[in-house]
């Protein structure tokens, strides 16, 4: 038993050490980091140890860093109602047969294969003013002008719909695989009991779904909320502060301010808020799904 | 077409041509390093592409060498060489240091000393390279005992430009007078260009065409707008050094500084209330698209960096504006000019940079190697052509420079005989992280978020606070 035990410890090592390396080591870095005041342009370039909540006692009252953090949030919540919406909605009606359904299928897993600094440039090179169609587009016929350099509201909600475009079609295939995988006994019983559509949807596919939905939710929330590349290449953080989202603040903080011991604090203080929330929403939905049961 | 420019200047050259007659020298000294790959890092300007693609080639023709040089996005080299030396990894053999960021890169020890390298390396000494070829330039890559960490490969002032096409028009000068009570011509005066910058808008309109008044360089994202306030607007209203006071780094009026006083505030509002005139992709354009915009005649008049004065001028394939570009200083407010002769201002940025060699660097020797090559007199004439560059004294009058110097109505001559007026950012080792601290204030005013005055108030109190974390004030 022992010595199956070693083999399987060291078949696991190199998964392990790996593990240890990329993950654990530049955590407790972090951490380690988060506690001093520390940035190589200072006239004292060293790290020096100033109390242990010396950067987050200053993050409580850094107005900036807690916008972002909320602005982080909303539009991590906004796209995953939109993208669970449309998502789950394009799944069903993949699951019904239609003219030119694979094609469709085809073109719409497409931005998932694209590399989001690319996503970036893509909408850039589509909606910047002057020279993108969009904004031609919605002037000439809709009279709308469209310029996310001057209007905040308008850079936001850009970035929102490039991400929907972005990661739609991967909610849309997680849950066509889960509804594709749902046994067809309930529905077939429902239905002799003469249950209509939307109470077979509400009563039935959702309470099944919630495993899938679960995981959906988890992935997309934690992917939107430290969302950096797009945003980069699209608006930079701008107009102001206005799409400077936690990711971004704390690149321009370590990187082009270099407060490392700052930007590190942040860093963690954003992973224990991101935790937090993953904790909140898993322990609702589930309950959520032991009522259902 | 650039690249076929850099295939023809390669291929008419050969590589003894292009190394005078120190080739010999170079294939000797470079024997060592025979197989040797060096990798570099750069931005992606027309004069490191010149250099990727026609001077590596070049060197490794003569010695064997293979330089890899990586131009990328301004933001990506400073990430990436940063990186590198902060690790210490030794993945780049050079880099590209901008002006204004030497002083941080010294502050921390970063580079190599090239004086003392090669003094200490007489074999590696290059004949027919000289420090005392280069313009005054190459001082702003001294320490202060006057020894050399950076080959400068580009420098160029930033100048206005102006459509010689659409100033030269009969209706537009008769429509100006009529509207203004003065005659139509490229601007000395902030108001004259603020007139200029209304007119064309309309007239363009009225005539139909895709133009505006004057280009604007305000990216609501990008520091490259932070970068055109501070380093070309404000200076040609008097307010150097970002307003900070040099003796206790404070900024703020109330401080000593001047960031938030009189003459940075008339800066900014004449600034942002360009902007009505300007192309409608301002609010998105770096350094780059203020030059395509221009060269696309999108705009009648501009701030625009040398670096690209040059291609809009006489590159047909890229600008739709050969032939009809001109070049002069840009306005100022009353006395700049003379505290700029006086050496007790400047009336915008002489910006440019060199090449370096971190401390981590594998291959020190052989990059010497390169970056004197680099620095033969030989190339420097081809390399202005290409790249609007100059570094040498002497390519000033080369017949090659001096027939573009023409058709880029005395550009060259322009950056020779008034680049002093011009000057590097000021020398600050936080340059980034007080760059960072204003560049927000800054796009709220070009968004309409805040008016000018708030911003620089706002600008000039997180400025301080940067410099006062990072221990500058006393």
């Amino acid at each position: 038993m022992l010595s199956k035990n070693k083999t399987g410890w060291l078949l696991l090592s190199p998964t392990i050490i790996i593990l240890v390396l990329v993950g654990l080591v530049p955590f407790f870095y972090v951490l380690y980091v988060g506690f001093f005041k520390w940035n190589p342009l200072a006239v004292d370039p060293s790290m020096q140890f100033e109390g242990f909540g010396f950067n987050y006692r200053r993050l409580i009252f850094d107005q900036v860093f807690l916008e972002s953090i909320w602005r982080s949030i909303k539009f991590a919540f906004v796209t995953l109602f939109f993208e669970l919406t449309l998502g789950f909605l394009l799944a069903l009606s993949l699951l019904s047969s239609f003219p030119l359904k694979s094609f469709f299928r085809g073109v719409h897993t497409l931005p998932l294969v694209i590399a989001p600094i690319v996503v970036g440039s893509i909408f850039k090179l589509f909606t910047v003013q002057g020279l993108g169609p969009l904004p031609h587009i919605l002037k000439d016929y809709f009279g709308y002008t469209l310029n996310y350099g001057l209007n905040a509201d308008q850079a936001f909600w850009m970035i929102v719909i490039m991400d929907i475009w972005h990661w739609t079609p991967f909610v849309t295939l997680t849950l066509l695989a889960g509804l594709s995988a749902l046994p067809q006994d309930p529905y077939e019983s429902a239905k002799i009991d003469g249950a209509n559509n939307f109470q077979i949807f509400f009563y039935i596919t959702i309470p099944m779904m919630i495993p899938v939905l679960i995981v959906v939710i988890f992935i997309r929330l934690m992917d939107s909320l430290k969302i950096v590349d797009e945003i980069w290449m699209l608006t930079g953080g701008g107009p102001g502060y206005a799409t400077r989202f936690t990711g971004i603040h704390i690149w321009k903080e370590v990187f082009e301010k270099r407060f490392y011991g700052l930007g590190s604090a942040m860093s963690i203080l954003y992973l224990y808020i991101t935790i937090v929330i993953c904790w909140i929403l898993y322990s609702v939905m589930a309950s959520r799904g032991k009522d259902e049961d | 077409m650039r690249k076929l420019l850099f295939a023809v200047i390669a291929s008419t050259f050969s590589f003894s041509a292009m190394a005078g007659g120190h080739a010999d020298w170079f294939k000797e000294a470079g024997a060592p390093y025979k197989g040797t790959v060096l990798q570099g890092v750069a931005e992606n300007t027309p004069p490191g592409q010149f250099a990727g693609e026609v001077l590596a080639k070049e060197f490794e023709e003569l010695t064997g060498i293979k330089v890899q040089l990586e131009n990328t996005s301004w933001d990506q080299m400073y990430d990436k060489a940063i990186k590198d030396m902060e690790a210490n990894s030794g993945i780049y053999d050079f880099v590209y240091i901008e002006q204004d960021i030497v002083y941080d890169y010294l502050n921390r020890d970063f580079l190599v000393n090239i004086t003392e390298g090669l003094a200490n390396n007489p074999d590696l000494q290059a004949p027919g390279v000289s420090l005392d070829d280069f313009t005054t330039f190459i001082d702003y890559f001294k320490d202060g005992s006057g020894d050399v960490f950076g080959v400068p490969m580009e420098a160029f002032i930033k100048v206005y430009l102006y459509r010689k096409d659409l100033f030269e028009r009969a209706d537009a000068k008769a429509a100006f007078r009529a509207q203004y009570g003065y005659g139509l011509s490229p601007a000395t005066s902030f108001d004259q260009y603020r007139d200029n910058a209304e007119f064309f808008t309309g007239f363009c309109a009225e005539q139909g065409m895709e133009c505006w008044g004057t280009t604007v360089q305000g990216h609501t994202g990008h520091p490259a707008s932070t970068y055109e306030f501070l380093e070309s607007i404000a200076p040609s209203f008097g307010l150097y050094n970002w307003g900070v006071n040099m003796d206790s780094y404070q900024s703020c009026v109330e401080n000593g500084g001047q960031l938030n006083g009189g003459r940075a505030k008339a800066a900014l509002n004449f600034w942002t209330q360009l902007l009505p005139f300007a192309p409608p992709e301002a609010l998105q354009s770096t350094w780059s698209e203020v030059g395509s915009s221009f060269a696309a005649g999108r705009a009648a008049q501009g701030w625009v960096y040398g670096e690209n004065a040059a291609w809009i001028a006489t590159d047909a394939e890229r600008s739709a504006v050969v032939g009809n570009v001109g070049v002069m200083l840009p306005p100022t407010a009353p006395g700049v000019m003379t505290q700029a002769a006086s050496g007790n201002g400047y009336i915008g940025y002489y910006d440019g940079g060199a090449y370096g060699i971190p401390h981590s660097s594998k291959n020190k020797e052989a990059t010497m190697l390169w970056l004197q090559f680099v620095a033969l007199n030989e190339h420097q004439a081809d390399w202005a052509i290409a790249g609007g560059r100059i570094t040498h004294k002497g390519t000033y009058s080369d017949p090659k420079v001096i027939a573009v110097d023409e058709q880029a109505d005395g550009y060259f001559t322009l950056m020779r005989d008034t680049g002093f007026l011009y000057a590097g950012a000021p020398p600050f080792p936080f340059h980034g992280a007080g760059r960072g601290a204003i560049d927000p204030f800054i796009y709220s005013a070009l968004a309409g978020e805040m008016t000018p005055e708030e911003a620089l108030d706002g600008a000039c109190a997180a400025l301080d606070q940067v410099m006062a974390d990072l221990g500058y004030q006393n």
